[in-house]
């Protein structure tokens, strides 16, 4: 009797919790079920089901003349794998360097990067921008992955660094020093390994924001010098965002590769969230 | 930690170039905009008329008069205030009634992150289509006859202001789900269960053991919910423009607005240190509210 009592009572927790998830989730359902829907069937029954079916949006969103799809992706893939590679080993050595001084020039160092994890880039954007022209930078893809690299996403990666440098036992980079390996040596070949769970924080979660982001791109690629992804959509839409069928075949593609992305990398992702989370 | 002997010292230097040039890159890109961003403050500058005086604070004593700043700043409030509490107790019951312990929990805490997977503007993208005039859910409204008239949902200030709330909530919901899970996860079974056995009810379950067991949790997800918000752009940029009537501007975007379209560099940056001012309050006044708040409970 108390068995089935609580069978009913786990059921009806686990009908409440879909169906919050369900409504919750409406409107990406209706994304994705319009890029393989008529431009009429979207509009007369927006939650039904893509039948008949069509790939229709798709390859209209492929095939404009302007391959907006196409050169937003290849961009946004050049500038996010450039940032990230970049800027990861720099973090790192950065912060295992940091985490070897002692004293105030540590507390300073990390109190300094620190500092970019709360600054909206709006305040420090327009700066930027005068300082790349000046340097003949302005609106080219070195100038944006170099802000990329120089800006607050690295306050990001040396935070994650330099928090997971305090677990690792040091015996294992001392052992090392003591059989003479260099410094640059006892870097790459043991601390990097030890700081695979921390790099795959950072690697996922700056690859998700550099190619998900749009203020820095928008201003200091400007239009002129082909777009990302996500400015590409912001600037080739607005006039078109009465085409359904095409405005969701080609939102269908430029979200193919992070939600796929966000997919297979799930337990690193909710890992680096929840490790970041109970630290406080 | 500092145990090195002398012998080793000489491949201290390993490391220092790159620790340099990552400083270097740094303090070219943040610390130097930023305090290039202070000093124009203070300035006329505008590369259009040629302008670039001292002026002390008479920008700021502009803003102060400036309805189009007020008006962003009250949005900008509204905004932040709204978002942050939805999101805050949302994500909370979310993550109370998703972190089940059966299998298919887990499928359903992948779905309900989706929205924080999206770049802004893609979710922006997919609202409008759903709140514009035409869009789809007047067609359900008018379809099913619940109303004659289409809404304007992104037409009238009020509305527009409630809109721009509603999807911002969607997205930060997302994420302050999955922070309340790990948060709820790591609050150890024996402890209800305790709770249980002395005849706790769940409601005194929840305020007692759960709610002061995930205080760093909420620290943690409020502060980050606040910092997110006041800097918000790109949904705004796409979901209204900032309209009807510059109604749904934030500072962050006003700001942008003043520097990249009236090229008023020196008056944009007095806007950025006021947002910067309001970011840095928040930032360390709610976790230092909340820090205490966690000692207390």
């Amino acid at each position: 009797m108390s068995a089935l009592l609580l069978n009913r009572t786990t059921r009806g927790r686990a009908l409440a919790a879909w169906l919050v998830t369900v409504a919750f989730i409406v409107p990406i359902y209706i994304a994705l079920v319009s890029a393989f829907k008529s431009q009429s069937q979207i509009l007369s029954n927006p939650l039904g089901p893509p039948v008949p079916f069509t790939w229709e949006n798709i390859g209209n969103a492929l095939s404009r003349p302007d391959a907006l799809v196409q050169t937003g992706l290849l961009n946004s893939i050049v500038v996010t794998v450039a940032t990230l590679l970049v800027l990861i080993p720099l973090a790192a050595a950065a912060s295992f360097w940091i985490s070897e001084r002692t004293g105030w020039v540590k507390s300073g160092l990390i109190a300094l990067f620190a500092l970019g994890l709360m600054i909206p880039p709006q305040v420090v954007l327009q700066p930027i921008v005068s300082l790349l022209q000046s340097v003949g930078l302005a609106n080219s893809y070195p100038g944006l992955i170099l802000s990329n690299i120089g800006g607050g996403y690295m306050s990001f990666a040396v935070f994650v660094y330099v928090g997971f440098l305090r677990t690792v036992p040091r015996d294992v980079i001392e052992a090392a020093r003591v059989d003479g390996a260099s410094e640059l040596r006892v870097w790459w070949t043991i601390v990097m390994p030890l700081l695979r769970p921390a790099t795959a924080t950072v690697g996922i979660f700056l690859g998700l924001w550099v190619w998900n982001d749009f203020l820095n791109p928008l201003f200091i690629l400007g239009p002129l010098q082909g777009q990302t992804i996500t400015t590409g959509i912001y600037q080739s839409l607005g006039q078109y965002s009465t085409d359904y069928g095409q405005l969701f075949g080609i939102m269908f593609l430029a979200a193919l590769i992070p939600v796929v992305g966000y997919l297979v990398t799930q337990r690193e992702f909710i890992h680096g969230l929840m490790s970041g989370a109970s630290k406080g | 930690m500092s145990t090195h002997t002398q012998p080793h010292a000489r491949h201290r230097i390993g490391l220092a170039p790159l620790a340099v040039l990552a400083l270097l890159l740094y303090a070219a890109f943040l610390i130097y905009p930023l305090v290039q961003s202070f000093i124009t403050s203070l300035t006329n500058r505008n590369v259009l008329n040629a302008t670039n005086a001292f002026i002390g604070f008479a920008n700021f004593a502009e803003l102060v008069h400036d309805e189009r700043f007020l008006r962003s700043l009250g949005f900008t409030l509204v905004v932040v205030l709204f978002v942050t509490v939805v999101s805050n107790v949302f994500g909370l019951l979310f993550a109370m009634l998703l972190n089940g312990p059966a299998r298919h929990y887990k499928i359903m805490r992948t779905l309900v992150f989706i929205p924080q997977v999206l770049s802004g503007v893609i979710v922006a993208f997919m609202w409008r289509s759903i709140l514009t005039e035409n869009g789809l859910l007047n067609s359900v409204l008018q379809g099913t006859g619940l109303t004659q008239q289409p809404i304007s949902w992104l037409g009238t200030p009020e509305l527009a202001t409630l809109s721009i709330c509603v999807v911002v909530s969607w997205m930060t919901i997302a994420f302050t789900t999955v922070v309340y899970t790990a948060a709820l996860q790591s609050v150890p079974a024996e402890l209800h269960e305790a709770a249980r056995m002395d005849g706790a009810g769940p409601l005194n379950r929840f305020r007692n053991v759960t709610l002061p067991m995930i205080a760093p949790g909420t620290t943690i997800s409020v502060t980050l919910t606040l910092i997110t918000t006041l800097k918000l752009f790109d949904v705004i940029a796409v979901l209204t423009g900032g309209g009807p009537a510059n109604s749904t501007k934030s500072v962050a975007f006003y700001l942008i607005d003043v520097a990249f379209t009236s090229n008023r560099f020196g008056y944009a940056s007095a806007i950025a240190m006021v947002l910067l001012a309001l970011t840095a309050v928040v930032a360390y006044g709610v976790t230092y509210l909340l820090r205490r708040r966690e000692a207390h409970l």
